[in-house]
């Protein structure tokens, strides 16, 4: 990487990372309970070491519940927005999104299997989501190559194909599920943030970064592979190494935020775009800018899916898609 | 008929032993008739009802075959005395026993027409009212009328059991079953009155968290057994809840329905709620739930197990 690049690369990511922390901050501030404002500062401030005031209620709010939904929040943000940059540099193609290429729901349905068949094995679901978002990797990739190679027409066929497909398959799963658990599901499918599960957060947040800083690293691979599988093989890059990286780190993002969170719609096709629009289109800046972004992006969407109709939820897959989707028409339009 | 009443009786004047015979052909015949008769009278013959959604519902005078497509209306049929006339029920209709002998027509959401049609009741019952008009159109197209219940408090139960008992043509039986649950009801809440109302969380499911708002039937229940929801003002009547909420609301008590339908489903309480005053001293109460998600006769047996749950001492 030469300095300039390195130099742009590390002042964005600074700054987006400084937001990052103001908005987790001032976003704890918000929820359907209010909390006062001054002792939760002091209280985030120590970093939990100290209640500054707070009840014990209070604490908990603030610590248990709120705090670990907006990591999560950014966790997921961070892993779909990665994983969308990630696809749209492999595929060369600007629509390549885990929701719309079917990877979220083939997540999903790894997912729901791990609840139906080993419901209290909870570290089963990660496992089969990502299994799920992989099988649905290829699938897709598969069915998108043509004798002319993957058109951007093709790609979306296809993963509307294998979204459709997987659909029915979740359908299917949910007849098999007792009454009383559809309601929830339906919920959770949409995408919902209130579970944020001990165990599930941290391996969520892990995964997120390591995935982040891998693709990262093939930035430059991404940024020659945009030319074209030929001209980057060429160039001297290992094509299929790096898309088979590509392949598994996305999925692992994927497979990670699905399992903790449902179908988070749209985040990897909003935030790389804006991403790029903002600071050009190199991999090495737009990937990581892409994670960071991503988080930022859930965060603020989750705030408003739990305080607009407070004390009751909305799910935060509701408020990604009503952004997402007309920005989808807008950037359709374009290509 | 008269014509036969003459021949009779000419035949009785000619002799005794034909007139034993014949009286008792005439009354097998007059038997025939009236049975073959009856239809032919009774079958124009349609009574009107008002339903809950508004709607005027035309009935026949007697309804013999009746398809139900929720569980309440299954226990509500059984209980008032119409259950030989059920003839179709659906998958999750799993009380009394006897129910399960009926033919299933799929679940509530997803409802077999061409079994429902298939099977020519008369009547359908149904408790929600999501597809509706579809459902309705078709099923009145095929002469087939719809009733629809939807209670919201105990008073909601009480006149949905006595419209399908109305339905059945079982009123004396239904005023009777009315009246007594009523007087249940009545014991517990002179039982629980002038008792400081519990303040109680009510726990639909864990994860996501599901409670019970404003517009369920259980939260007029709950006031009724001596609790007061801390949700009972949540619009809706089955919300997902803010965890945050949940905890700041602090409840006293809690209530799980479940170990009926639900098995072993939602037996343990929201992580979030771990700490409340409720979990702390142990006032977490598991209740059938089939009690308290049917608004059926049943209903009386959930209100009586909150109350001896919240209010031991008052039923010493």
């Amino acid at each position: 990487m030469n300095r300039v690049t390195l130099r742009k690369t590390l002042i964005s990511c600074a700054l987006l990372g400084a937001v990052l922390l103001l908005v987790i901050i001032s976003m704890s501030l918000l929820g359907s309970e209010r909390l006062p404002a001054r002792t939760s500062l002091c209280a985030l401030a120590s970093l939990g070491t100290s209640a500054c005031g707070l009840t014990q209620d209070q604490f908990d709010i603030l610590f248990q519940i709120r705090l670990p939904r907006i990591l999560l929040a950014a966790a997921v943000g961070g892993s779909l927005a990665t994983a969308g940059a990630g696809y749209q540099a492999l595929l060369r193609n600007p629509l390549a999104e885990p929701y719309l290429l079917g990877i979220s729901n083939g997540a999903a349905v790894g997912t729901m299997i791990s609840l139906v068949f080993f419901g209290a094995i909870e570290w089963t679901r990660p496992l089969l989501a990502f299994t799920g978002a992989f099988v649905a990797t290829f699938a897709v990739y598969r069915l998108a190559r043509g004798r002319a190679g993957a058109t951007p027409e093709r790609l979306i066929l296809a993963g509307v194909i294998v979204t459709t497909f997987l659909s029915s398959v979740i359908v299917f799963v949910t007849t098999l599920m007792d009454a009383t658990r559809i309601r929830s599901f339906t919920f959770w499918l949409l995408g919902d943030l209130s579970g944020a599960s001990k165990t599930l957060l941290p391996v969520a947040i892990t995964i997120t970064i390591i995935g982040a800083l891998v693709l990262t690293l093939h930035a430059r691979s991404l940024n020659l592979l945009m030319l074209g599988e030929r001209d980057a093989f060429d160039l001297g890059v290992e094509v299929g190494r790096v898309r088979m990286v590509v392949f598994l780190v996305a999925s692992l993002l994927v497979g990670s935020s699905v399992a903790a969170s449902g179908s988070v719609g749209y985040v990897g096709l909003v935030v790389p775009h804006l991403a790029r629009l903002s600071l050009g289109s190199d991999n090495r800046i737009s990937i990581p800018a892409a994670a960071l972004g991503g988080a930022l992006f859930v965060i603020v969407a989750d705030t408003v899916a739990r305080t607009i109709i407070a004390p009751r939820e909305l799910p935060v897959g509701a408020i990604t898609a009503l952004i997402g989707a007309p920005l989808f028409i807008y950037l359709l339009k374009r290509v | 008929m008269c014509v036969l009443c003459l021949f009779v009786a000419t035949c009785a004047l000619v002799s005794r032993r034909a007139l034993i015979i014949l009286s008792l052909l005439l009354l097998a015949i007059s038997f025939g008739c009236n049975s073959g008769a009856k239809p032919a009278l009774d079958g124009p013959v349609t009574r009107e009802l008002t339903d809950d959604a508004g709607r005027r519902v035309s009935l026949p005078a007697r309804v013999t075959r009746v398809v139900s497509l929720a569980p309440n209306l299954t226990e509500i049929v059984f209980a008032v005395g119409g259950g030989d006339r059920l003839v179709g029920r659906t998958s999750y209709c799993d009380y009394p026993a006897e129910a399960k002998a009926v033919a299933e027509i799929g679940d509530t959401l997803h409802p077999s027409l061409e079994r429902i049609i298939a099977l020519k009741p008369q009547v359908v019952l149904i408790s929600t009212s999501s597809q509706l008009e579809v459902f309705t159109q078709q099923l009145q197209n095929q002469n087939i009328a719809v009733f629809v219940t939807d209670p919201h408090d105990l008073q909601g139960v009480f006149r949905s059991i006595a419209q399908v008992g109305e339905i059945m043509g079982e009123k004396l039986r239904t005023a009777l079953l009315v009246e007594s649950l009523r007087d249940r009801a009545d014991d517990v809440e002179t039982a629980v009155k002038g008792k400081q109302p519990v303040r109680v969380f009510y726990q639909v499911s864990a994860e996501p968290l599901y409670t019970a708002g404003h517009d369920a039937f259980v939260t007029d229940l709950m006031r009724r057994a001596g609790a007061a929801s801390v949700t009972a003002n949540v619009p809706g009547a089955w919300p997902k809840y803010s965890n945050e909420s949940a905890l700041a609301a602090r409840p006293d008590a809690i209530i799980l329905p479940t170990g009926g339908s639900m098995g072993s489903a939602n037996s343990d309480v929201t992580e979030a709620l771990r700490q409340s005053p409720a979990a702390l001293q142990g006032r977490v109460y598991k209740i059938n739930d089939d009690y308290l998600t049917r608004p059926g006769p049943r209903a009386i047996d959930g209100l009586e197990a909150m109350a001896r749950a919240l209010h031991p001492d008052a039923f010493k």
